[in-house]
């Protein structure tokens, strides 16, 4: 007969306030099973805890209920408790009559005080069928992935390798550096992006520990903390990078025009070509969808011979290149390479994407002079299509009067509810280094709430004001083109209360920032959800911001939500660090609350194979017969084959049916 | 401009006078800049009660949208009553009631000011009271007061006094007043 001791914690008011905790405790003590039951002001200080333990040690109790908060929290500091009192540490079980019954049932003190009584006895119900469990550990692979390489992604890299683990840095355009190496200066200290990032960007190239994938994508992740096998497609670059040494001849010689993407489409690449000048690694790949084939040079095939030279006819590419990285007569797979990288530890950092002008057909996306702050990075910038000079897309004539939008996109339930937070810094810095440039041009910013919070960000603003940037609250309901290229804003001054329309030559749209394309299904491939508005979710918002719903997988920079650099550096920092922490230790503790099957009498059906979402369970055959088999490893424990099994002889230790059922008729007597 | 007025008409800002906010601030409204449009004198300013179109915080907006002529067309900056509350509560140190002051001297030069405050400046000059109310001498002596105030009313040579400092001013210079010396 086992001897259940049981603990009500008063939680101060949060649970006293609304349950006699004092009658609970009395009706507690006639439970069958139990031999005591006490209540405390805080259960979960050191001297309710010590209650537990000192019951525990002189004997009088082999099982403790604890009625109080939430397991999510408080479940490990009890287990502890009991564990130190010399019980197995899965001897416990928790009633959570805080925040499922003092809570919501604040008004009905009565009825909180009955419900409190039923969960009390439920819990009671299952202790008196509780088994000490084992808890298993299971050996580290001491190497890390960390998916995108941007400035978040860059960070954890380097932090990681630094700390003497191997790291895989996947990223999947030609070069590291990400949205931040499109920027021209940043704030709030006006630094210019490529001298901050290229370093960084070189350091992450020559780490001796970091293997950089660039070009290449993840395709499927599998396994658990520890032990992940992680597929990664390195996608067909035509270039030999090994010979590559990233001169540009080929660039030079290569006829085929392609809208830049680095230059948000103001200007044209080549097919061949290196992302921007500062990439890291500086190597060419074809962009075979637009390579014209120059010469019928189709890869993989043989040049034809010139009929009076003997010479091979060879594409301009190919006759430019020195080294004879670009070889065109190579058969390429044109799916690339695929392969298998185990882990220990998995960042994504995936980083954004910003919206571009075309869905804002109020503010006229067909003008050119329209553009994004994003465009307008590009042409500040000295790699950018104007090499760095002010001019408007239409004529490239210096805009006399530039008016700036934000929220567009933001704020709005028609593309994304939410803040991007980095709009109106980034509207202000835009508007600063024109003004610093050319003091004789207008600016006007149009915005609804300027919201500068952040280190010395307020006195950036202030600083913004004072030069003469035309702050004006109202969001512009309508660009209109005008004849000679102008465009005229109207908008609502709401500090006049009048209406108000301007001419300007160039209108800046601060478009949102909106996940990354595909971040969905990566979060999908990894099992994490994302939240509404499309970002990863992590585990919690205030305590665990860089862990996932999946242990082992960490978040960081924009894949998480909207930040500027100074945080996403923060969080990717702090990802490192959590990522690191099961590398250091060297091996992980798996809960044994897992399912397992009764081989003997499995029939081999296969329903909980195709139900498992962690592809835990296989079909072996032993002696001619298939039953099922629980790699404990991957089990993560949620029961949706012990629910389906129609044989009944899969058992989910911690939550088994007799436990469960002793529950249900303890709540429903 | 009345309120209703102000709603309908569309303020066209390309024709706004970017040297309007340098001429305020040269004319002592120098923190211009910093007002960030919080609405906190605003809360606090008589002219704002009473339903003027421009009381502080609408004037230093117009004044940094550089509307000259909408500030000129409007008489809502002398209806400014001085309390400084404005002042002393601006959480920017701003001084709105400086910049309301500022715009009354651009005002000025442009002649654009009303037929009450050429009647005040004249009463200044005349009396040393910028309201000066001649027939109240028999309610003082019903009082117990003498029938003119120990002022410049009563005291003819502190007037002199007082009429040849404002002759000193810019205001002899603009000629709004008469300001001849007397007996010259």
């Amino acid at each position: 007969m086992p001897r259940i001791g049981v603990y009500i914690c008063h939680c101060g008011e949060n649970i006293a306030g609304a349950v006699n905790v004092e009658e609970v405790r009395k009706y507690a003590e006639q439970l069958p099973g139990v031999v005591l039951a006490r209540n405390y002001l805080f259960m979960c200080s050191d001297p309710g805890q010590e209650l537990i333990k000192q019951d525990i040690r002189n004997g009088l109790i082999d099982r403790v209920v604890v009625a109080a908060c939430t397991p999510r929290t408080h479940e490990p500091i009890f287990r502890k408790a009991v564990e130190d009192g010399g019980l197995n540490k899965y001897l416990l079980e928790m009633a959570n009559i805080r925040d499922q019954d003092s809570w919501p049932h604040w008004q009905d003190k009565e009825g909180a005080t009955e419900k409190a009584k039923k969960l009390v006895a439920s819990a009671v119900a299952k202790a008196a069928y509780l088994e000490p469990l084992e808890d298993r550990f299971v050996e580290v692979t001491r190497a890390s992935l960390v998916v995108g390489g941007g400035v978040s992604g860059m960070f954890a890299a380097l932090d990681l390798a630094n700390m003497g683990y191997k790291v895989y840095l996947v990223e999947k355009n030609p070069s590291v550096g990400g949205n931040m190496a499109k920027l021209d200066k940043t704030f709030p200290t006006n630094d210019c992006s490529a001298c901050i990032l290229t370093p960084i960007m070189v350091q992450v190239g020559t780490h001796p520990n970091i293997e950089l994938l660039t070009y290449s994508e993840v395709e499927s992740v599998e396994g658990s903390v520890g032990n992940f096998k992680v597929k990664v497609r390195k996608k067909q670059t035509y270039i030999d990078w090994d010979k590559c040494t990233g001169c540009g001849d080929c660039v030079n010689a290569c006829p085929a025009k392609v809208p830049n993407e680095f230059n948000e489409g103001m200007n044209n690449r080549k097919a061949i070509y290196i992302e921007f000048p500062q990439a890291v690694p500086k190597r060419a790949v074809v962009d075979i969808e637009h390579c014209l084939n120059c010469a019928k040079r189709v890869m993989g095939t043989q040049p034809r011979i010139h009929s009076k030279t003997g010479e091979p006819i060879l594409a301009p590419c190919e006759k430019a290149c020195k080294t004879g990285a670009c070889d065109r007569s190579r058969a390429y797979n044109p799916e690339g390479e695929l392969i298998e990288l185990n882990v220990g530890t998995i960042i994504i950092a995936t980083g954004y994407k910003v919206m571009d002008k075309e869905p804002f057909k109020e503010y006229s996306p067909q003008s050119p002079n329209v553009i994004t702050a994003m465009q307008l990075e590009r042409i500040l910038s000295a790699t950018g299509p104007t090499d760095g000079q002010l001019k408007r897309p239409s004529d490239g004539e210096k805009p006399k009067t530039i008016a700036f939008i934000s929220c567009v996109g933001s704020r709005d339930k028609r593309f994304h509810t939410y803040c991007s937070k980095v709009c109106c810094m980034y509207m202000l810095k835009e508007a600063r280094l024109i003004k610093e440039k050319y003091p004789n041009i207008n600016i006007y910013i149009f915005f609804i709430d300027v919201r500068t919070g952040g280190k010395d960000f307020e006195e950036y603003y202030n600083y913004c004001r004072n030069l003469g940037i035309r702050m004006l609250r109202g969001r512009v309901g309508a660009v209109d083109e005008l004849p000679g290229d102008r465009l005229r804003v109207r908008a609502f001054d709401v500090d006049l209360g009048a209406p108000v329309e301007l001419e300007a030559d160039l209108v800046v749209l601060a478009t949102a920032i909106e996940p990354a394309p595909a971040l969905e299904e990566l979060g999908r491939k990894m099992g994490i959800t994302c939240g509404s508005e499309g970002f990863l979710k992590e585990l919690h918002t205030k305590l665990y911001p860089v862990e996932t719903s999946v242990k082992g997988i960490y978040i960081a920079g924009c894949a998480q939500g909207p930040k500027d650099i100074p945080e996403s550096v923060s969080q990717a920092r702090a990802a490192s660090s959590a990522a690191a922490v099961p590398l250091t230790l060297g091996k992980v503790i798996v809960e044994p609350l897992i399912s397992e099957v009764n081989q003997r009498k499995c029939s081999g059906c296969g329903t909980c194979v195709q139900l498992c979402p962690y592809s835990a369970i296989s079909l072996v055959e032993d002696k001619g017969k298939l039953h099922s088999k629980i790699d404990e490893a991957l089990c993560a424990g949620c029961g949706i084959c012990a629910a389906a099994c129609p044989s009944g002889v899969i058992t989910l230790h911690g939550f088994t049916n007799t436990q469960i059922f002793a529950q249900i008729k303890a709540l429903a007597s | 401009m009345t309120n209703e007025q102000a709603v309908a008409d569309i303020i066209n800002l390309s024709e706004g006078d970017s040297s309007l906010a340098n001429e305020i601030r040269e004319l002592g409204g120098e923190e211009l800049l910093e007002c960030i449009q919080c609405a906190k004198c605003a809360a606090a300013c008589p002219l704002a009660l009473a339903g003027f179109s421009f009381f502080n915080k609408r004037v230093i907006q117009a004044v940094l949208m550089g509307l000259r002529d909408a500030l000129l067309d409007d008489s809502s900056i002398w209806a400014c009553q001085s309390c400084n509350r404005c002042t002393e509560i601006c959480p920017r140190e701003v001084n709105p009631f400086e910049i309301i002051q500022a715009m009354r001297r651009v005002a000025i030069r442009e002649f654009a000011l009303p037929t009450l405050s050429i009647e005040g400046l004249k009463s200044l000059y005349d009396t040393g009271h910028a309201v000066y109310l001649a027939g109240a001498g028999n309610t003082r002596n019903k009082v117990g007061l003498p029938e003119k105030p120990p002022s410049t009313v009563a005291n003819p040579e502190a007037l002199k006094e007082l009429q040849a400092i404002l002759r000193k001013t810019a205001l002899a210079e603009l000629g709004i007043i008469p300001m001849e010396e007397p007996g010259v």
